[in-house]
């Protein structure tokens, strides 16, 4: 087993060594072959390290502990999908995983631009199977996830409890094919550099890529605060952690590249910006990646003590020295084709918007590095704390938010005053109308970064109905086609803008879930006996005594309670506490009763013989309306990435239709 | 631990042959890639988002949210990026 996965992954490194001579030595006339060859090797690499992934998966669900890492973290009680998550529940399998996902997607790229992107592909090839000769290096001679014992033991460690957990299953991966989604949009901003190709020919290829990578990343960064709040136990669902903030830096800058590469391909501005933001983006990647395996800081996402650190530092500087260099040198072919001629237009709109998002990537980049920097300077840890966090981000987030609904009613190039009154006087009288009934039926006016959040998002869901129903009515009369025909129609037409749309609504949906849990939750510790009650935030909670359950892989010991509101019973929840039969250690089971307007959330902290139990009791706002909004997001991204159907091609006078190679 | 070898020395093989492949099967008359087709299809994307955009702003335009004198700017302005590229279309499509 050992053999084949690691002489498997060897391969693989050659593979992708070859991969980056051939292709680069492609690039001179006559050696289509020689890229067509590269071409295979991608493919190759790709098989490769698929049998050093499925080697490793067997490994796991055949028990094979004489592989240290399938003996530290699985065991035959582990039900089947854990032996299978559980190749990512370590360093080494994680960054298997990195590999095998990099050189999926660095096939699928080859294949969708086997057609097209012939100048911009031999460097493209490379530079992917670059980044993949240094996971695989790593993998080959740092850390094997193939590493064998001296002896094997009887049974593994076990899983840790706290990764056994459904969201634990996807939370990494789609952490990973976001990260690694946007490896491919560095590849052809670095391919069109070093080509010199700076037209909207890598834009338009990476494009798609950018959105799926950017949908990935949104809903790991999403997932991973739902396990958060279900595993836990402290009834939040986002800690300012330096890995969580790992993870949202590059989203940040990849929601500012979205945006920003509209501006280039609508008016040709922007290119130095957008190759600056891509090579941004994958840098943060990196970093995320290297923050969790260097060791460098404590964190419930992180891997333990490594060596690990030192080769993604070098890797980090070399990417960053290289991409950064190689731009300067492209400067001079990087100039816009127009400039700015107002501050009233949709492209200044993008560029409030991109500084606001990157400055905030900035400002937690600068939170989460300056205990590591306070170190080094002064050799004591400064930790920076969540209001550090919060203070930053609230006005830049309530910015944000306003833009989002600013930005679709203003028109390129400029905006007239008249036009601007017309457009924004309904939006700004129903987000002010909004006030009163907030005032008077909400608690809002407790917390200004609240409200400013609820009226904000009243202006931007005005704005974006007003979009939609002037789409609709437009399409309507012009077609005489039905309303919901003319609503369908209209998004079909143009799914990148209402797809857009839906992303923005869902911001909103997102801001107020956010408001409405971090600015309103209560939360108290009560002591019942069996018998006793205790009222919070208009629950009253009822102990009607201890439960117990077994099965082979761990003992479960909760507590049962009664939930009431207003006299009826709503439900009844078990926080409780479980207890892993393979080496005693303990998780939380948090009991939620979840709802549109709240959550209950129990954690029981203790549970004593008598029955006395001492339970934490969170009852937090909106917090549904957070999951509600990732669902949405990955709703509108894929209809604003979704391809469109090729459009009718114009034949050009005197020679034939086009040849048919449609593109991917 | 020999399976695993010789599982390994059969796929490396075929992938050496399948890589390999391109390289001795290369002839001297292998058809000589047409250097312009990027440069046409590329100008045929920037025709493609052109059209696009004069779609877009007659519908911000209907929609009210371009007054008629920026209409009239933006779209004369669009529709002559959209006659220099098929321009530029036709001379790549030229024999």
């Amino acid at each position: 087993m050992s053999i084949l996965g690691r002489a498997a992954l060897l391969l693989a490194l050659v593979g992708a060594i070859y991969v980056v001579v051939m292709s680069l030595a492609s690039r001179r006339p006559g050696r289509r072959s020689w890229e067509l060859s590269a071409e295979r090797g991608v493919y190759a690499v790709f098989a490769f390290t698929t049998l050093a992934a499925l080697t490793m998966w067997f490994a796991l669900v055949t028990d094979s502990f004489e592989l240290r890492n399938v003996a530290e973290y699985s065991s035959t009680t582990l039900s089947t999908p854990y032996k299978l998550t559980a190749l990512w529940g370590s360093q080494a399998g994680s960054l298997l995983l990195w590999a095998w996902i990099l050189s999926g997607f660095s096939a699928v790229v080859v294949y969708t631009n086997r057609a097209r992107n012939r100048q911009l592909m031999p460097v493209v090839m490379a530079v992917l199977m670059g980044i993949a000769i240094f996971f695989l290096g790593v993998l080959s001679f740092v850390t094997s996830p193939f590493e064998t014992l001296a002896q094997a033991p009887a049974e593994g460690r076990g899983l840790n409890p706290l990764l056994q957990n459904v969201y634990m299953q996807i939370h990494p991966p789609l952490l990973y094919l976001g990260y690694v989604g946007l490896s491919v949009p560095f590849a052809f901003a670095m391919a069109a550099l070093v080509t010199r190709k700076l037209d909207t020919a890598w834009i338009t290829s990476v494009r798609r890529w950018t959105i799926v990578s950017w949908i990935f990343l949104g809903a790991g960064i999403l997932v991973g605060a739902k396990w958060a709040y279900e595993t836990l136990g402290w009834g939040g669902y986002w800690a300012w952690d330096p890995v969580e903030n790992a993870a949202f830096m590059p989203w940040l800058v990849a929601t500012a590249f979205l945006h920003s590469v509209m501006v280039q391909e609508r008016r040709g501005m922007l290119k130095v910006w957008n190759m600056v933001l891509v090579i941004m983006t994958f840098s943060l990647c990196l970093f995320g990646t290297f923050l969790t395996r260097s060791g460098i800081i404590a964190s419930v996402h992180a891997f333990g003590e490594s060596t690990l650190g030192p080769f993604f530092l070098v890797f980090i500087v070399a990417v960053l020295v290289g991409s950064v260099a190689l731009l300067v040198t492209r400067l001079p072919l990087l100039r816009s084709a127009h400039s700015l001629e107002s501050y009233l237009s949709r492209e200044a709109i993008f560029l409030f918007n991109n500084l606001l998002l990157v400055g905030l990537a900035f400002a937690v980049f600068w939170g989460t590095m300056f205990p590591i920097l306070s170190e080094a300077a002064r050799g004591r840890r400064i930790t920076v704390g969540q209001g550090y966090y919060e203070q930053v981000a609230t006005p830049i987030a309530i910015a944000l938010l306003v833009l989002t609904g600013v930005g679709p009613l203003i028109a390129w190039r400029k905006s007239s005053a008249a036009q601007l009154r017309r457009r924004f006087v309904v939006p700004l009288a129903v987000a002010a109308a909004s006030i009163v009934p907030l005032a008077l039926l909400t608690d809002m006016t407790s917390n200004w970064a609240a409200s400013a959040v609820a009226v904000a998002g009243v202006f931007v869901v005005a704005c974006i109905t007003g979009e939609f129903w002037r789409g609709m009515r437009v399409r309507h009369a012009l077609g005489g086609v039905s309303w919901p025909g003319a609503l369908v129609g209209m998004v079909a037409r143009n799914r990148r803008r209402y797809g857009g749309y839906i992303v923005h609504l869902a911001i909103v949906v997102l801001f107020i879930g956010l408001a409405g849990s971090k600015g309103f939750a209560t939360q108290a510790d009560v002591a019942l006996r069996p018998g006793d009650r205790a009222t919070v935030a208009g629950y009253t909670l009822l102990n009607e005594g201890a439960t117990r359950g077994a099965d082979a892989h761990k003992s479960t010991t909760s507590v049962k309670i009664g939930v009431f509101r207003g006299g009826d019973r709503v439900g009844t929840l078990y926080p409780g506490v479980i207890t892993y039969t393979l080496d005693e250690t303990r998780a939380s089971q948090v009991a939620i009763k979840s709802g549109p307007q709240r959550d209950l959330y129990l954690f029981l902290s203790q549970l004593q013989d008598d029955g006395l139990a001492r339970i934490s009791v969170f009852v937090n706002p909106l917090v549904s309306w957070i999951w509600f909004a990732g669902v949405m997001i990955v709703a509108g991204g894929l209809l604003a990435g979704w391809p469109s159907r090729p459009s009718g091609r114009r034949e050009p006078a005197g020679s034939p239709a086009s040849d048919g190679r449609a593109a991917a | 631990m020999l399976a695993g070898i010789l599982i390994v020395a059969a796929v490396a093989l075929a992938v050496v042959a399948a890589v390999g492949w391109p390289l001795v099967t290369h002839r001297a008359d292998d058809p000589v890639e047409d250097p312009a087709a990027d440069a046409r299809r590329a100008v045929d994307e920037d025709l493609q988002r052109a059209l696009e955009a004069i779609r877009e702003i007659d519908m911000d335009h209907r929609a009210g949210n371009l007054s008629d004198e920026d209409f009239a700017e933006l779209d004369a302005a669009e529709r002559a990026r959209a006659v220099e590229l098929m321009r530029r279309a036709d001379e790549l499509a030229a024999p």
